[in-house]
């Protein structure tokens, strides 16, 4: 039975999520059910790195490609039978006979992106620091090397078209929520407490008997599987898309959500991740108002990059726990009615 | 005879630009271990700073220092934003923050030039060929190696004879008994990083002298490369970082003529591939690096 | 010439040195004993400025010192030698001297100078110069270490278990040395488990146990307080003597 703080902590997360929705909801503008929408996939994909980086203290690169292997896995298998010749006309003919519903083909995608980082991943666990990052960001530019080059299921460099619209923002916002409870469940299950000790005292974890390998496995295996389906609910949002979203850029604006926030606490995955999107949403207007009304010369590009940058590299420096601090939002003061009655310190 | 010179040629120029790469982010590694992501850009800042001189009256090889010293002014600013503040706290900060502060500075390049890629001026000598025994060689390459030998001569005379250099190695290895020898730590770290802004700033001109043209993503490929090149001769050790530059280049060039177009747009996840098992077969690289060492 | 009150070190959660107050006067020889884990290498460390986690006073001639780094500590003429050797493996001999006389660079011949002193004063550094520091013996190293912190022409020398690990032959040998530095008119703040050799040749000495001073006094005196031995020695009774 999970305890009272993390259940509360449940509740408000959920209720930011559902507070979201009802806004785009009632606002009726289109823009904002849009902005929401992706807000929600956004959180699925924060969600999943800070399963394997908030325990085990581990930077991943490789993440993103997770989300492009789940992307492709459901376009590939959703995409209509007269549409595939088209799309694919180099397309395996084993394949070509397989119409899937968007919703098993997320699945499907989330499924395929646990299995690859499962199998792939296993050896990689054992290394730390430096090591492990370059690691995981070879393993990034090895998933996008095949993405843009397996012309005959990812259509190449080009533009992955026809993928069927499926993804509204009720989809979305309740995998969100799954997500949130399924991070938040990694965080209190066994596997993720020991795991946190493996991230504070690697040694000490192993004293207590803790496989820290096998640890970080199943922390890495979970959150594939997230950005898998993250990734395969982007896929039926967008319905076309190419190799490059699944690259640094995405990397970026899913890493700075989470880092911004506070990549130890869920809540700060789910608070990074809001506030990303509101600052983020904000500059691009900014930048589209520039460049409609032509107060400069040229196209003002890049600028909400700049300023996101500049926003990491500050929450890093001035507090680095991020926006939410250190402790989930349920075991805040906000929270505490009175004092522990198991109260051996003072 | 012809093939074998090309061949020679081929490898001995491409691997000095990587050799040259490797090193920069090698000299960081192996003082502060951490891998500095911004070290791309710093190609990049060179890459500008040609183009915005271009057409200034100032001579190519003027134009050539002032880009070097560009390099190594972006080098030192990326320690004092992205590595001093943060230093002591863990490392995956320190990787957040420098790749951050990489997309900072190509998104600023993206706002304040352009998307688009931009020339830069090179000097007549790069399109200019030789004939060695019958086979026709870009001069370009001949200076890249010279350019190459020259730097690393430098460099070695750097590390081996001067107090700075003896403290560089000194403090790879044993970083806090090296202050308590009175060496500044923040001297040590901030020359680690002008050097490696040095050999970006050089590597810069002949790679850029190749392509011609400069755009906002362009420091990624150098990048990748040096790590590949790293991770190939070790991460910590200078020597095995030359070593693997000229390794990778080997490698490539082979590639390059071995395998069928099929497979050869593949060449890239083929030598991540190899990263990945090198790193877990040898973590400590081909050649390895000093004794131990602790970072503070 | 050296005062520190008040000391705390903490690693963490740990606290390993709570409230320390010693005094070392100009021209002492002065021992800290204890047994293992007792604060020792701690307080000296601390003393050089290379831990984060202290508080309290450090005075060097009457000056405050305890907020300075490391490297601006040694150019005040405190050197340390730490218990862990920490010879840099790969650089030679005389890379290693080089380094020591750092703060002195800017000094035309200041290093040449010392660099003889040193070389007349550990004779096997001039035969081993040119080699890699890592292919030194034990006690070859130990004498570099010697070497490379009196390059900075310290005031101050703080030695951490310059016996830690040698044979007793060398152990003899080295403790020879401190004590020709120490008529040389060198001040030293020495760190020793081996407290029959440090007390024959100190002026004076603490004792630590558990992060804190548990006695003091000239030399003579606390070698003749067997209690004392039995307790934080380990000696007999534990056999924790290294």
């Amino acid at each position: 039975m999970p305890d009272r703080r993390t259940l509360i902590t449940l509740a408000v997360l959920v209720a930011a999520v559902a507070v979201s929705v009802a806004v785009a909801e009632l606002s009726g503008v289109r823009l904002i059910d849009r902005v929401v929408t992706v807000m929600c996939i956004n959180l699925i994909l924060v969600l999943g790195l800070q399963v394997f980086m908030g325990n085990s203290g581990i930077l991943s690169f490789a993440h993103i490609g997770f989300m492009g292997i789940g992307a492709y896995t459901t376009a590939l298998f959703t995409l209509p039978l007269q549409m595939r010749g088209m799309v694919l006309p180099n397309l395996y003919d084993v394949l070509a006979t397989v119409e899937l519903s968007p919703a098993l083909g997320i699945a499907l995608g989330g499924l395929v992106a646990a299995m690859v980082a499962a199998a792939l991943s296993f050896p990689l666990m054992r290394l730390s620091d430096a090591a492990a990052v370059i690691t995981s960001f070879a393993l990034l530019v090895v998933l996008h090397t095949i993405m843009v080059h397996w012309s005959e299921v990812t259509n190449g460099p080009r533009t992955f078209f026809g993928v069927p619209e499926a993804t509204g923002l009720y989809q979305a916002a309740g995998v969100a929520v799954l997500a949130i409870v399924g991070a938040l469940a990694f965080k209190e299950s066994r596997t993720g407490v020991l795991l946190r000790a493996s991230r504070d005292d690697e040694v000490a974890a192993h004293t207590i008997g803790a496989n820290v390998p096998v640890l970080r496995w199943r922390g890495f295996v979970l959150s594939a599987f997230m950005a898998g389906v993250g990734g395969g609910l982007w896929a039926h949002f967008i319905t076309s898309f190419s190799p490059n979203a699944f690259y640094l850029k995405e990397t970026f604006v899913i890493l700075g959500m989470l880092v911004i926030g506070g990549g130890a606490t869920v809540t700060g995955a789910v608070v990074g991740t809001i506030a990303v999107t509101i600052a983020y949403e904000g500059l691009r207007a900014f930048e589209n108002m520039l460049n409609t009304e032509q107060v400069f010369d040229g196209t003002v590009v890049g600028l909400t990059e700049v300023v996101l940058a500049c926003a990491m590299i500050g929450i890093l420096v001035l507090r680095p726990e991020g926006l939410a601090g250190s402790c989930e939002i349920g075991a805040t003061a906000l929270f505490r009615r009175r004092p522990q009655p198991t109260g051996e310190r003072p | 005879m012809g093939q074998v010179i090309q061949f020679a040629i081929d490898v001995l120029s491409l691997g000095s630009l990587y050799a040259l790469m490797a090193l920069g982010l090698v000299i960081v590694y192996g003082i502060l271990r951490l891998v500095n992501f911004a070290y791309g850009e710093l190609i990049m800042v060179a890459g500008y700073t040609l183009y915005l001189l271009d057409g200034t009256a100032l001579p190519w090889l003027a134009m050539a220092a002032v880009a070097i010293v560009m390099a190594m002014v972006f080098g030192v600013l990326t320690e004092y934003v992205a590595f001093r503040p943060v230093r002591m706290k863990s490392v995956t900060a320190v990787l957040i923050t420098s790749f951050a502060f990489s997309t900072l500075l190509q998104h600023a390049a993206l706002l304040f030039i352009s998307p688009r890629s931009r020339l830069v001026p090179t000097p007549a000598l790069f399109t200019r060929t030789v004939e060695i025994a019958g086979v026709v060689v870009p001069l370009r390459n001949l200076l890249t190696i010279a350019a190459a030998v020259a730097v690393l001569a430098l460099f070695t005379f750097l590390l081996r004879r001067t107090v700075l250099g003896i403290a560089l190695r000194a403090a790879a290895s044993q970083f806090r008994m090296t202050r308590m020898l009175g060496v500044p730590a923040n001297l040590v770290i901030t020359s680690a990083f002008a050097i490696s802004g040095l050999l970006a700033g050089v590597v810069s001109l002949f790679w850029l002298g190749r392509i011609g043209s400069v755009v906002p993503g362009i420091g990624l490929e150098p990048l990748l490369v040096a790590f590949i090149a790293t991770v190939i001769g070790g991460m910590r050790s200078l020597p095995g970082a030359v070593v693997g530059g000229y390794l990778l280049a080997l490698i490539d060039v082979s590639l390059n003529t071995a395998l069928p177009q099929a497979l050869l747009q593949f060449r890239d996840a083929f030598t991540f591939s190899l990263v990945i098992v090198l790193l877990l077969w040898r973590p400590q690289g081909l050649i390895r690096g000093p004794a131990t060492g602790q970072r503070t | 010439m050296l005062r520190v009150s008040g000391l705390h070190v903490r690693y963490g959660p740990i606290a390993a040195v709570k409230g320390v107050d010693l005094e070392v006067r100009r021209g002492e020889l002065v021992a800290l004993l204890g047994a293992n884990g007792a604060g020792k290498s701690t307080t000296l460390l601390a003393i050089a400025g290379a831990l984060a986690g202290r508080q309290g006073r450090v005075e060097l001639d009457g000056e405050a010192i305890h907020g300075l780094t490391p490297e601006r500590i040694v150019r005040r003429g405190i050197a340390m030698v730490p218990e862990t050797r920490d010879v840099f493996a790969d650089l030679t001999v005389l890379e290693n001297l080089r380094l020591g006389g750092f703060v002195h660079r800017r000094t035309p011949g200041a290093f040449e100078e010392e660099l003889e002193r040193q070389m007349d004063l550990f004779p096997i550094l001039r035969e081993r110069a040119h080699q890699a520091a890592g292919t030194l013996s034990g006690g070859e190293q130990q004498q570099l270490v010697i070497a490379r912190a009196l390059m900075s022409r310290p005031k101050l020398l703080l030695l951490d278990e310059p016996s830690l690990g040698l044979a007793p032959l060398i152990v003899e040998h080295i403790f020879a040395l401190i004590g020709r530095l120490r008529e040389s008119g060198l001040t030293i703040l020495l760190v020793e488990q081996n407290a029959a050799q440090a007390l024959a040749r100190a002026d004076r000495a603490y004792v630590m146990a558990l992060g804190t001073i548990a006695a003091a006094g000239p030399a003579a005196e606390i070698a003749a307080n067997t209690d004392l031995e039995a307790i934080y020695f380990g000696g007999k009774a534990r056999g924790a003597r290294a």
